[in-house]
């Protein structure tokens, strides 16, 4: 059986997959460290990586546990320019809005309580390479 | 004068780098493209991991004719978005103008400004 939070991070994936978003044609995809080549950037990624636990003891036994999960929206750009952009930051606070206080459909223990838009684009991959790259933190919480 | 001599010796290596260890490429700005003679200057493979996020590029620096390409259709220096097309063999290789590291997108290659150093990343390649 997977760890914990491999198992809040597969939700993740399942939910953003099935999610009615402004942005289709995308799949997201559970990876440990997103890793890809300049010329696959050109369609919309959407990677879910599994960042972090935090075990806070509960009571004599379970824990409270904080898994935080990050999302990485990436595209390769042209111009750069606002109409080109605006877009694809509306679609990471798009992603925010729904996983506010969510419960996940298929790991329902766990809701989400907190969401940061960590890195709202990338400049060093602006810069060199011409891309956007948001990421977003969300932490969700369970008992176990 | 000496500064002179040093001037006509760069013009001199430049004329032979373009003649005998160059390509013809396309460079191109939107809809407006030209056909260039470049020298590869640099050619490797690079990655980024900021963020925890890694991108991959190769990279390659092409040297153009300062004069050559303010003189012809696209008429300015060139702007980071630009493309050099390279064709080889039977496969295309785009690439974008970019910056690398701290440097901008491109670079004076030399004191007299005869040779632009074109700082570009691979972004397409097709049969």
């Amino acid at each position: 059986m997977n760890a914990t939070i491999i198992q809040i991070a597969e939700s993740v994936v399942g939910e953003l997959n099935a999610a009615d978003l402004s942005k289709k044609g995308f799949t997201a995809t559970r990876l440990y460290i997103p890793n890809f080549d300049l010329e696959d950037m050109k369609e919309l990624r959407v990677s879910v990586v599994p960042r972090e636990v935090e075990y806070l003891p509960l009571d004599r036994a379970s824990n409270k546990l904080h898994a935080t999960i990050d999302v990485a929206v990436q595209k390769k750009f042209s111009k750069g320019n606002t109409n080109e952009i605006d877009p694809l930051v509306a679609f990471v606070e798009e992603i925010a809005d729904y996983f506010r206080l969510k419960r996940l459909n298929s790991f329902v223990a766990a809701r989400c309580i907190k969401v940061e838009n960590s890195v709202l684009y990338s400049t060093e991959h602006w810069l060199q390479f011409n891309q956007f790259t948001s990421l977003l933190s969300l932490t969700f919480e369970l008992a176990k | 004068m000496m500064a002179d001599m040093l001037h006509r010796g760069q013009a001199w290596l430049a004329e032979k780098l373009s003649q005998h260890a160059s390509r013809q490429i396309i460079y191109q700005r939107d809809d407006v493209s030209v056909e260039l003679t470049a020298t590869i200057g640099d050619s490797r493979y690079e990655q980024d991991d900021g963020e925890g996020v890694i991108t991959r590029a190769q990279v390659r620096d092409y040297l153009v004719d300062t004069q050559a390409l303010m003189l012809s259709a696209i008429g300015t220096l060139p702007r980071r978005g630009d493309q050099i097309i390279e064709q080889e063999a039977n496969r295309t290789f785009i690439f974008e103008v970019m910056s690398l590291g701290s440097d901008p997108p491109w670079r004076y290659s030399d004191p007299f400004r005869i040779k632009l150093r074109i700082h570009t990343k691979q972004v397409e390649s097709h049969s």
